[in-house]
């Protein structure tokens, strides 16, 4: 599959600014494999407090980011009409952090599932910056 | 492998994800009613089980996994199916 740009990602995930925490979907097999970016500009809003004087992107939304990368990979169900999109909700988290991410930095963020039901699962997560691992680890999800 | 080693084993598993002491989880404790486990944590049993012994168990028997003996019984099929496998 082709690379999905924004404008796609947005009619998958509901999150808008200023928590959409992907920018761009490399690779995707739906249900297998997805890959995406995050451009991690000082432009951010969470950097103005995290912290004054010494940026850090905060663990939290890098799980977030895995969180929505996630979701792509349910692209077809998920893009489904407002209406009928499932609604996801994190379950279980269990995260790695090792490396900071900084302004400037480019997060790739590459999610394939450990074991998928109808209406829930477990996905491993891992997030690289200029091929070095900064995050890794598994992310638990109900569908509903 | 030995049953009694494959039920200390998956006890200690389970007790691990739903954060109670391995001597609450007894073979017919019943995971739902009696320890509180809820669907996502049943799910990560069956995949934490799935992951230790690299087998797989189908979705359907997720209802099936509602006591340790249960689990035991369901753990034990898979593993044999696996075992005569590779014979």
């Amino acid at each position: 599959m082709p690379e999905i740009g924004i404008e796609e990602i947005q009619k998958t995930l509901p999150q808008r600014f200023p928590f959409l925490m992907i920018d761009r979907v490399l690779e995707l097999e739906p249900r297998k494999k997805a890959v995406a970016i995050k451009n991690v500009s000082i432009n951010e809003s969470f950097f103005s407090g995290h912290f004054p004087g010494k940026p850090v992107m905060p663990g939290v939304l890098i799980i977030e980011a895995m969180a929505q990368t996630m979701i792509m990979l349910f692209h077809e169900e998920a893009a489904a009409p407002k209406e009928k999109a499932a609604v996801y909700y994190l379950g279980s988290v269990k995260v790695k952090f090792l490396s900071p991410v900084f302004p400037g930095d480019q997060l790739k963020i590459t999610v394939e599932p450990l074991k998928i039901l109808s209406g829930a699962g477990i996905v491993s997560a891992v997030a690289e910056v200029a091929g070095k691992e900064v995050a890794k680890g598994e992310l638990s999800f109900s569908a509903k | 492998m030995q049953d009694q080693q494959l039920e200390n084993e998956i006890r200690d598993l389970i007790a691990g994800i739903i954060e109670k002491d391995p001597s609450e989880v007894t073979p017919d404790a019943k995971f739902f009613e009696d320890l509180g486990v809820d669907s996502m944590m049943a799910l990560e049993i069956m995949a934490g089980i799935e992951k230790k012994y690299k087998i797989a168990i189908p979705e359907e028997k997720l209802t099936q996994l509602a006591t340790l003996r249960e689990t035991v019984s369901v753990a034990k099929e898979y593993l044999a199916q696996k075992e005569a496998g590779h014979a």
